[in-house]
This record gives structure tokens, sequence and C-alpha cells, in this order.
């Protein structure tokens, strides 16, 4: 259960940490003193009594540590010199500014009281911290939408969302029904059978517009999955060759002179082609390179005439 | 290994407890754990000495006098060791939590844990009622949080080879200042030391690991930095004017600065500071959008399209 190799140090900080923990809690139930430190209740009762042997100079009992947790409640008397919080480490502290940026920043616009709050809380632990250029997080704005849909993936009911398709730069109303929500590349996604398609699709959660629940279920007589076909294309690319990487989604490996990958959706390869403004040039498929020459030179026309 | 734990807690112990240094002689002769010959009990108390400061703890060393020649003592001050927040309220505790749960599953997900247990055991009860029921959550896949938090703490230097943008590979030395996310990546701002101005990295451009070194000269971070500011003005802004179909480029539309219906056509403004940047988000929506001012912005979709023709018939 506990999730960090044991060595004597990371033991010892646990002990350090337990006499305070336990001196406000006192009483406690030792399953849960167990979970809250994140281990085995056999690791607990370890634990605590290597702390038993532990006082000050002289260790009669008058200087030990006085622990009881026989009855499987715990409590410690005779520890004062331990008995206040360590000070935050500095990872400590920065997983809580960082922390407290984003949750300040997800409250609602009508809690001032509790930004206000949180602010003083920042500014207190970086103070403290000796850490004084803020630490900022960004929100997602879809946490209400994620809420949602794994409402719906619980309950198996059926959702109706306006989703902006990016390829196809259209917004569609569509129903579908939820399975799960995966995260790829910082990005969520609902994996979800869609009543439109008849067939499972995954949804950007950050590209739902909007949802709510609809009524019935899903009849689910497509396919189980999507049967899309790759288009297989070579790209020639001649600068900007990290910004390529990233808009192509490339490895290393796949940087040679002559680039070959697979698309899913035509319109993403043209329309990430085109983005590249001419420092990527599309090889292959020769239809698709037809395609980008015409629509380039249809849109200079425009630009011409006006 | 009990031994080992048990040594250096009653060490700590010892330490914290005294007002005055305590030397070595009365370390070994009082502190339960030192045995052997003298040299294993001094080997013994510099081992422990690292790895209490491994743990965050601060021995103080003092209290001797040279000109007698007096021995080195050691203390942990109260002030050094103990967590002295203030007077905190059971909706701060509310907050923090919340703070920690952020990184559930994430990088830092053991340090907010455990930051968490130290705020708990000042003995104020979170008040969950007080606060909203919001969950955000922070996403930080192959960060290297401890080199990056160990180097602004210290004040010390990140070396890292950064992935350029025809992907040569740089070798930066950077006194690092703060990191932040923004559109889904993170950011590190710090003092570019060869190039003595400050930077912005993205942090999934760094190629292989992040060391932090220390500094030979200190720096100090300047107080007024501000690394989401410093994100969102990297330059000048200008104003673009584009006419954008009906009913499409939603992704531009939600920067719409203004926007004018046109019939078939809406008339929109748009704030942008690189026109790369922006040459690249117009050519995206393929014929749904087009530049109308400034001539400059004009020119460079103009020449993008050129170069496109010229490169694909």
């Amino acid at each position: 259960m506990s999730k960090i190799p044991q060595t004597p140090l990371s033991r010892t900080s646990r002990l350090l940490d337990l006499v305070p923990y336990v001196s406000a809690h006192q009483g406690i139930e030792l399953k849960i003193l167990a979970d809250v430190f994140e281990v085995t209740s056999n690791q607990m009762v370890a634990d605590l009594t290597t702390l038993w042997m532990c006082g000050l100079p002289g260790y009669t009992p008058l200087e030990l540590m006085d622990l009881s947790f026989d009855s499987g409640y715990v409590t410690i008397h005779n520890a004062q010199t331990l008995s206040q919080p360590r000070n935050l480490t500095i990872e400590e502290s920065i997983a809580l500014l960082l922390g407290l940026d984003l949750v300040m920043q997800s409250l609602p616009d009508d809690r001032k009281d509790l930004k206000t709050m949180a602010t003083a809380l920042i500014d207190k632990l970086s103070l403290r911290a000796n850490l004084p250029s803020p630490l900022r997080a960004e929100p997602e704005n879809d946490h209400h939408i994620k809420s949602a849909i794994l409402v719906a993936i619980s309950s198996k009911k059926l959702m109706k969302i306006k989703y902006h398709s990016l390829y196809s730069d259209e917004i569609t109303t569509r129903e579908i029904q939820p399975v799960e929500i995966r995260t790829e590349n910082l990005h969520d996604y609902v994996w979800a059978y869609c009543e439109k398609a008849q067939a499972f699709r995954s949804f950007r959660t950050d590209r739902i517009l909007h949802c709510e629940q609809a009524h019935g279920s899903a009849t689910l007589t497509g396919t189980t999955a999507d049967k899309v076909s790759a288009i297989p294309y070579s790209l020639k690319i001649r600068t900007n060759k990290r910004e390529a990487m990233e808009r192509f989604n490339l490895s290393k490996a796949q940087m040679s002179s002559k680039t070959t990958s697979h698309a899913y959706s035509q319109e993403w390869l043209i329309r990430s082609v085109m983005a590249s403004a001419g420092s990527s040039e599309l090889t292959e498929p020769a239809e698709i390179r037809a395609e980008i020459a015409a629509s380039a030179a249809q849109i200079l026309q425009k630009y011409g005439k006006s | 290994m009990s031994r080992k734990i048990e040594r250096l807690i009653n060490l700590t112990i010892a330490l914290l407890a005294t007002k005055r240094y305590l030397t070595k002689k009365e370390i070994f002769s009082s502190v339960d754990g030192y045995e052997g010959s003298p040299e294993t009990k001094e080997r013994m108390f510099e081992r422990d000495k690292d790895d209490l400061r491994n743990l965050g703890i601060h021995i103080e060393v003092g209290g001797f006098d040279p000109a007698f020649d007096d021995e080195a003592g050691y203390r942990i001050t109260s002030e050094n060791y103990q967590l002295d927040i203030g007077n905190i309220s059971g909706s701060d505790v509310a907050l923090l939590s919340l703070a920690a749960e952020a990184w559930r599953g994430a990088a830092l997900d053991e340090a907010a844990q455990s930051a968490l247990i130290k705020l708990k055991s000042i003995g104020v009860e979170s008040d969950l009622d007080a606060i909203p029921n919001i969950s955000p959550q922070l996403r930080t896949p192959n960060i290297d949080f401890e080199a990056i938090s160990q180097a602004i703490a210290q004040r010390g230097v990140l070396t890292f080879t950064y992935i350029g943008r025809d992907l040569e590979l740089q070798n930066r030395r950077v006194a690092p200042y703060a990191i932040s996310t923004r559109k889904g990546f993170w950011y590190l701002a710090g003092l570019d030391l060869e190039k003595n101005s400050v930077r912005t990295f993205r942090l999934d451009r760094i190629d292989g690991l992040i060391q932090a070194n220390k500094s030979s000269t200190r720096y100090e971070i300047p107080v007024d930095f501000d690394i989401v500011n410093y994100l969102e003005n990297v330059g000048e802004s200008e104003i673009a004017t584009v006419d954008v179909r009906k009913g499409k480029a939603h992704l531009l539309r939600i920067h719409a600065l203004t926007l004018v219906d046109k019939g078939e056509w809406d008339q929109m403004t748009l704030s942008y500071q690189d026109q790369s940047r922006i040459i690249e988000s117009i050519l995206w929506h393929g014929d749904d959008v087009l530049v109308v001012a400034p001539q400059e912005l004009r020119n460079g979709v103009i020449s993008a399209l050129k170069d496109l023709v010229r490169s694909h018939v």
C-alpha cells in the first residue's frame, strides 16, 4: 500500500510528523491514522512501537514519549518537544502555492471572501518559503462539463452535447453515451458512443461547449470501434522544425529529411499544412498536395480582388 | 533499521530540547544509540547530521570560542524546526486541502500530501462546508519539479538542453524565477545567464534531465516579477481586423475584441503580439478568414500563401 520504498529517512520523516499529528488528534483510530499516512495498519503499529522507544536523554519513563495504541485508538503524551508540526520543505511549499493559485482561480466569482482568503494564504506561504515571484497555475474551464460527464458515466445516461469539432470547424449537437474520460497530452477526452455517428468517438472535453442530460439510453447499434482509415503522408520540413514536430505530433526519430507519418483526418492534414505557412511541404499523397495548392491559390485570388 | 531511526529521532529531540549548544561529547554520552569506538561514533554522527539536513532539519553549529580551542556545539532552534504560519481558520485548512488534492496523481502529489499532514497537525479542523464543491486538478506529465523547486529555493542555477526552433540543441544556464501553466503547457521563467536577460522556456521542450547546481554568484528574484504578465506581454500588442465567414472559425471568435455583422461574413478585431503565430491561425481556417488590416499582416499572409502554392504545385 505504501507508495514509496521504505528508507530509514522516509520512515524517520514520517515518525517526526506522526507525533504532532497524533498530538492534535488524540484518540484517533489506528486504521484512520494509517490511512492518513498512506501505510498499512501493521506498518503504523511498527512506527508507533519505534516512537515509543524515543524521548529526551535519560530515557526513563519520565523522559520517553508515552504512547498508547493497544485499544485500536492512538494517544500520545509527554511529547512536547516534537508536538509542533515541522516546517514545510520547499517542495511542499511549491506544491501548496501552485495548488492554491489553481484553487483561487477556480473559485466562483461570487466567492470574493474565499478568493481573498486564498490570496492571503499565498502571500503568507510565499513569504515563509522565500519565494517572492508568484507561482501560477491556470485552471481548466471545463470542470462543470467533466462533472456532468462523470454523472452520465455512472448513471449510464445519454447526454446531449454541443461540440466544436476542430477539423471541420463546425459546431454540432450530438447525443452521446459517455464510457470513460481519458487523458492524453494534457487534455481530457471523453470516450463515448455517438448516436449521430452510430459509433464510438472521442471528444475533447474543453471543446464541449454545452451539455445536458438527454432522455433515454444509447441504442449501441453501431460498431464498437470506429473504423477510420489512416492516411499515410510524407512531408518535407524546411524551417521551423520544432514547430512542425509539435504540430504534426512527430517523434524526433521521424524528423529526417523526408518525414512520413499517418493522419486520421484529411481536413486536419490540409489545415496543418496550410497553418505551417510554407515551412512544411506535403509531398504525398499527390491529390491532397494538389488540393492544398488549389486552396492556397483560391485564397490568394480573394486577396487580389479586395 | 529501527535503531537508526530511533537514534535520529532521539538526536532531533535532544538538539531541539536544549537551550545551549551541545558538544559531540555530550551528545555521545547522553543520546541513546551512539555506540562503539570513538571513530564509529564520530562517523555515525556525521551521517546523522547529513540525514537530518536531507530531511530539511537545520542544525545550527556554534557556541565555541576559537581562542580557547573549544569544541563546536550543535542545536536545532524551534524557529527553524517548527511550522509557523500564524493563525489559520478551518476555511483556510479547507482551501489548503483542495490545493493539495489538486496534485492527486501528479508530480508533487507526495509533497502536497505531507504538507497537508503538517497543516492538519496544527489542530484546526478543515471546514469543508465553507467552500464550494470544486476539485480542480493539476497535470504534470514527466516534469522534473524537484530540480526546479530546489533551484528556485536555493537561488541555484538550472542547466538543461533546450530544443530550439530548428531542433538544434541549445545548452542553457538559467537562474529560475517562477513556474506556471498556460494553455495546457508548463513554463519556466528565469534569467538566462548567457544572454543576461529574462527568458521563458516551455518545459516539454527541454531535452533530457534538468540539473540544479549551486550558483557561484547569488542572484535575487525580482520582487515584482509576475510570470503570467510576462508570458502574456512578450511584445507590443497590435490589432488585426479580419473578415470571418458566419458559423466558422470558432477558435478565433473566442478572442474577438469587437464583432460587426456584415451579412455572410462578420468583421472582427483581434489582438496579437506575434505576427507569425496569428498568420498560422488565420491560414488554419483556410478561406473562412481573410485579413483586412493592417497591411503588414495582409502581406505576411499573402506571402505565406504564395509559398504554399509554389511548393505544392
